[in-house]
C-alpha cells in the first residue's frame, strides 16, 4: 500500500500523516496540489489544515486545484481516499462526500479529546478496527456537519455514518456534541465504503500521541 | 459590466454569527432589534454575460446545501 499526502497551499497536517505512516510502517509519499496523476498509489490522504487560508468558504477553493480531479477519478474507481479536518470539508464541496460543515455552533475554535462511537458502517478504514469507542483529538472551527434531512435518512439507510460524537461511556447525546453537528456526526463515507472523511484528527493520536488513530491506520497495512 | 453577488444563509440554517450579533445588538440598544442573519456580498467588474456571472454565484461563491444566491446586474 502507497500512500499519497496530498499538500494545498496551507496545508499544515502533512507531517502529522506522514508520522503516522511512519509509525506504522506504511509506505507514503507527498504530492504537491499542481500534480495531475496518482500513478502509483493505492490510498490518497487529504490532510488538515487552512487550505486557501479558508477564504471564500473551507475546502472550497482547494476543491479546483488540478490533482482533485485526479482526485475524483481515483475515488470513483475505487480508490481509497480519506479526508481530515479540512481534507473533509474538501471532500463535502467536490461532493465526494455529501453534506457541508458549517461554524461550530458556539463560534469558537474547539480543540480538545474527544470519544467517538464507531457505527459499524461500511467504511474502508475501519474494516480492522474491533473498538466500538474511540479517543482522538478534534482542533477545528468549522466541523459543524449538516446535512438535509433526506441526506441524512440516506446517510443511515446505506450505512455511511462512521464515527458520532459520544461521551466517555459510549452515550450519544447532545451533551458530547462539541460543535453542533447532525446527529452527533463526526465522519462519514461514501456508499462503496471506499472515500472517509473525518473531522477528528487520527494522526495525532498514533506514537507517542495516543493508541486509538491506529485503529484507522491499521486498515492500510498489507 | 458590474455584478454584484449577494450569498446568504437559507432559511432552514442555523446562522451562529447572525444570533452572536443580534445578541451585540440587544446589550447594545438595550432592547431586541429583529433577527440578523450574515451573508457575503461580492462586486464583480467582468464583460462576460449574466450567464457566466450565475454559474460562477452556482458553483463557486455559494454552496447549495446551505446557501442561496442573487445575482445583480447593474
Amino acid at each position: 500500500m502507497k500512500v499519497a499526502i496530498i499538500r494545498f497551499l496551507g496545508t499544515n497536517c502533512d507531517y502529522d500523516c506522514k508520522y503516522a505512516c511512519d509509525v506504522l510502517g506504511i509506505k507514503s509519499e507527498f504530492v504537491w496540489h499542481e500534480e495531475t496523476s496518482l500513478k502509483g498509489f493505492d490510498c490518497v490522504i487529504l490532510p488538515g489544515g487552512f487550505s486557501y487560508g479558508d477564504y471564500l468558504r473551507s475546502g472550497v477553493l482547494a476543491k479546483f486545484s488540478p490533482i482533485m480531479n485526479a482526485v475524483r477519478e481515483f475515488a470513483n474507481k475505487g480508490g481509497y481516499v480519506m479526508g481530515i479536518c479540512n481534507g473533509f470539508q474538501i471532500l463535502t464541496e467536490s461532493r465526494l462526500l455529501p453534506g457541508v460543515l458549517l461554524k461550530n455552533n458556539n463560534l469558537r475554535f474547539i480543540h480538545k479529546d474527544v470519544y467517538l462511537k464507531t457505527e459499524g458502517s461500511r467504511c474502508y478504514f475501519l474494516k480492522d478496527s474491533n473498538k466500538n469507542l474511540l479517543k482522538m483529538p478534534i482542533a477545528h472551527g468549522e466541523g459543524n456537519y449538516f446535512c438535509t434531512k433526506e441526506q441524512l435518512e440516506y446517510l443511515k439507510d446505506n450505512d455511511m455514518i462512521v464515527l458520532r460524537y459520544a461521551s466517555e461511556d459510549g452515550s450519544v447525546d447532545e451533551d458530547a456534541n462539541p460543535n453542533g453537528s447532525v446527529f452527533n456526526i463526526a465522519g462519514i463515507c461514501n456508499e462503496k465504503g471506499n472515500v472517509f472523511g473525518l473531522m477528528p484528527h487520527p494522526e495525532r493520536a498514533v506514537g507517542h500521541l495516543g493508541i486509538d488513530g491506529e485503529e484507522i491506520w491499521k486498515s492500510l497495512l498489507e | 459590466m458590474k455584478y454584484t453577488v449577494i450569498v446568504k444563509p437559507k432559511k432552514a440554517i442555523l446562522d451562529p454569527q447572525g444570533k452572536a450579533i443580534k445578541k451585540v445588538a440587544e446589550n447594545y440598544f438595550g432592547k431586541d432589534i429583529g433577527d440578523i442573519r450574515v451573508g457575503k456580498y461580492f462586486e464583480i467588474e467582468s464583460s462576460e454575460p449574466k450567464e457566466t456571472i450565475e454559474e460562477l454565484a452556482n458553483k463557486i461563491l455559494s454552496n447549495d446545501v446551505t446557501e442561496d444566491y442573487e445575482v445583480i446586474e447593474s
